[in-house]
């Protein structure tokens, strides 16, 4: 009996469920407190288009952090790229909008993944440092005005254009986890990284490979960050770092959902319940500090509800 | 048969910084054989065979295998060549399915243009599963769904599935049941019949003799001797190990000597949730109380609740003066100490020097006003480490690098600088060679003398019957029998008690 429900407690549909009663619990919450400022059907729909942007981010994110590594430089990636597609998409439209956003994106996964394989010091280091950089470079490359995205160039701004690229990145990553060694060498990697490269596992490859992946879906949150808000200032001070925190969020869920092999639904189920709880919070009016805090504190109680090690097991 | 040389080991050779590990070691291994390769810890054994496989590079000289010199950098590249390794440790990784475990590394079936046919890998790694008898395994589980025995089972399949011509086999034996240890027992005869061959490592030299045909014995890095398993004693390969003879001071030979009627510390209905269940004695002063019996009996567990290291723990444990022993703060302070039976997780920190692994529970004592001298904790660590006769270059070693007999000696260390009173050494010899043993129960043995008492548990029967005043046996975690030390003790009547 004990091994039969050990069994449903390890399965997909388990932690489906459970994603679910989430979803449904933090739903209820608010649509019981402000029934008449929160949870309609269009309410939910914008729900999820801000909320699929960060989910983006977060399965970058997901390919570094089961290496047991850090990137502090997300948000500063999302300005930079943001600016360099703007800027060529005024000479080659879409093309070099799109293009721009992923190249820069990819590109700088490229050197952070570079300086972080030869520098040997911790991913967090590293990125913080190239953090600074790259905030001073935006403003460099946008040359201190705020860039603007033309408006005929907005059909990722909202649905069907928004939705469109964002399901196109979650399959790519799907097909990725599933259907490409990386998924499997990530993991690998982080789970013993000396028994990894006993394996035969180029380490230092498929940390870079990571870093790029990340900054190339950091690239698409560009697309579809600078699409929504239109517009794309630089500023520098660290001013980018809150930014990191909302796409980790998502990948605190797929991380903490792995084990039911559903990573990717994970991150994109809890940015959505992210979402609910902050716009629920946005619907009882209530100050954006207190926001943080109860974000904060809801990711922190599902994250060890789901992810939690067993009783004595060492937690770092 | 015309017998046929397989592998030529030629001058091997390999130092870690001063520690001449492997010092120039030649050998040849037939096809179709089984060779053990045994040794005191440190000696070199699994140097050498993780040399061939590609885990360390070689320092110097070749290996040849079927006359192809190797050059192999890793296990994948090892694999390669036709040589496969089951390792002492958790050989399988974390957060991956049991097929991907299997197949790391070698993925290259399944896929096609670079995309990666899961179905197809979950397909043949149940397949393999089930034909090596392991069919309760399932390929497209997640791997920490499975239990270290289970996983240990799940490696050697990954080892043994592409027929390696080498199989090494390193301490795995310590890991799995009698279940598990007769099922590879099988591979390993399968692997001969086959022609192929196995190297296997075990200080359990019963076990080695049993089914090896042939033995190697390597000391302090250097080649003694290869013999004929059927022509040996374990004595005779215990004095090619050590270079002398062992036998006779091996265990207590003492009998008859009555137990102190001195309590030292009261166990009373002590239970842990799915482990033990109203565990109740008393240890006395100068006593070795030995608990065994099968290995998930919850012994173990014990040990963990005496030193008040378990989860959930009812009942009582008391020190002689009446304190509850409820925390571990409050077990070191009252002069308990803990040895676990899982040396590198629970009771060495591997990346941290001798040192400061002698001194962590000493250091309140070692401070003056606050402030600690680090002059006066090396002369502590060194004191200790050096009575011990521990084998290492210095206090600043890291304990990462000692064999683990050494670091044994290192926990030990610690305990007694710290002067405790009552030791629960968990498997106090497991992995551990003939000399460092006859060395730990000389220790145990002078201990007991000194009038500390000691809570040994093992799985271990001779051990038990050769150093306890009483033993205890556990069987589904309850007492389920307790002897007197006695000469006409047999291991079949604790055996009797555990089944």
């Amino acid at each position: 009996m004990s091994k039969t429900l050990e069994k449903l407690k390890s399965s997909r549909s388990y932690g489906l469920i459970l994603l679910l009663v989430m979803l449904l619990f933090f739903y209820g919450v608010f649509k019981i407190l402000t029934p008449g400022n929160f949870g309609s059907l269009s309410n939910l729909y914008s729900y999820l288009q801000s909320s699929i942007i960060y989910s983006v981010g977060g399965c970058g994110l997901y390919f570094i952090v089961v290496m047991g590594l850090f990137d502090f430089a997300v948000g500063a990636n999302i300005v930079l790229s943001s600016i360099v597609g703007v800027i060529l998409s005024k000479h080659f439209g879409y093309l070099g909008f799109v293009l721009g956003c992923l190249g820069c994106g990819t590109l700088i996964g490229f050197v952070i993944g570079m300086l972080y394989n030869n520098l040997n010091v911790p991913s967090m280091i590293v990125t913080v440092g190239l953090m600074l950089i790259f905030e001073s470079l935006a403003v460099f490359v946008a040359g201190g005005v705020k860039q603007t995205l033309d408006p005929e160039l907005r059909f990722f701004s909202g649905a069907p254009g928004n939705i469109i690229l964002a399901g196109l990145a979650f399959l790519l990553m799907y097909f990725i986890l599933n259907y490409t060694k990386i998924g499997t060498y990530c993991n690998a990697i982080g789970s013993n990284e000396f028994t990894a490269k006993n394996m035969g596992i180029n380490v230092r490859k498929y940390k870079l490979i990571g870093f790029m992946l990340l900054h190339f879906f950091v690239g698409i949150m560009a697309i579809l960050t600078v699409s929504y808000g239109t517009t794309m200032t630089a500023l520098t001070g660290m001013s980018t770092m809150s930014r990191n925190f909302q796409p980790l969020m998502g990948t605190f869920f797929g991380v903490a959902f792995r084990k039911y092999k559903m990573p990717i639904t994970a991150i994109i189920v809890g940015e959505f319940i992210i979402s609910i709880i902050f716009n629920g919070f946005v619907a009882l009016g209530a100050p954006t500090t207190i926001q943080n805090v109860v974000t904060g504190g809801a990711l922190l109680v599902i994250v060890s509800l789901t992810a939690r090690g067993a009783k004595g097991s060492v937690v770092k | 048969m015309e017998k046929r040389t397989l592998l030529v080991a030629d001058s091997i050779d390999k130092r870690f910084g001063i520690t001449h590990a492997v010092d120039n070691v030649s050998l040849t291994i037939d096809a179709g054989e089984i060779r053990g390769l045994i040794g005191e810890n440190g000696s070199g054994k699994s140097t050498f065979s993780q040399m061939l496989c590609g885990i360390y590079s070689i320092g110097g000289g070749t290996f040849r295998l079927d006359g192809k010199e190797l050059h192999v950098r890793n296990q994948v590249e090892a694999n390669n060549e036709g040589i496969a390794i089951i390792v002492q440790e958790m050989g399988t990784l974390s957060g991956l399915t049991v097929a991907e475990n299997i197949f790391l590394g070698h993925e290259e079936p399944f896929m096609h243009f670079g995309v990666k046919d899961a179905r197809a890998m979950n397909k043949e790694g149940q397949r393999l599963l089930d034909e090596y008898g392991f069919g309760h395994i399932k390929a497209a589980d997640m791997i920490d769904h499975y239990n270290f025995e289970d996983r240990k089972l799940v490696e050697i399949v990954k080892a043994t599935y592409m027929k390696p011509k080498i199989l090494v086999i390193d301490e795995t034996t310590t890991a799995l049941s009698q279940n598990g240890r007769l099922e590879l027992y099988k591979i390993m005869d399968a692997i001969r019949a086959d022609g192929r061959t196995v190297i296997f490592i075990s200080h359990d030299l019963g076990e080695v003799l049993s089914h090896t045909d042939t033995v190697t014995v390597l000391r302090d890095g250097e080649y003694i001797d290869t013999v004929r398993s059927a022509d040996m004693t374990e004595d005779d390969l215990k004095r090619l190990m050590v270079g002398r003879e062992i036998g006779s001071a091996y265990y207590r030979t003492d009998y008859g000597e009555p137990i102190s009627d001195e309590v030292v510390l009261t166990v009373e209905n002590v239970s842990v949730p799915h482990e033990i269940s109203n565990v109740s004695f008393q240890l006395h002063r100068g006593e070795i109380l030995g608990f065994g019996g099968l290995s998930e009996c919850g012994m173990h567990e014990v040990g963990k609740a005496i030193f008040a290291a378990s989860w959930d723990r009812t009942g009582t444990v008391k020190l002689a003066d009446g304190t509850e022993i409820d925390s571990i703060t409050t077990a070191i302070r009252h002069s308990i100490a803990y040895a676990s039976k899982d040396r590198d997780n629970e009771s060495v920190i591997l990346n941290e020097s001798i040192r400061n692994n002698i001194v962590l529970p000493s250091i309140d004592d070692l401070a003056s006003h606050g402030l600690l001298s680090g002059r006066k904790l090396t002369a502590f660590a060194d004191k200790h480490a050096t009575d011990m006769q521990t084998k290492m270059q210095s206090v600043n070693q890291f304990v990462s690098d000692l064999s683990g007999g050494n670091k044994q000696k290192v926990v030990l260390a610690r305990w007694i600088g710290k002067g405790s009173n009552i030791l629960v050494l968990d498997s106090p010899t497991r992995g551990i060679d003939v000399r460092v043993k006859q060395a730990i129960y000389a220790l145990m043995a002078d201990l007991r003398k000194q009038g500390k008492s000691i809570i040994m548990i093992s799985e271990e029967i001779p051990e038990l019957l050769g150093m306890a005043d009483r033993i205890l046996i556990m069987k589904d975690g309850v007492i389920n029998g307790e002897f007197r030390r006695d000469p006409a003790l047999s291991e079949e009547d604790l055996i009797a008690k555990m089944v």
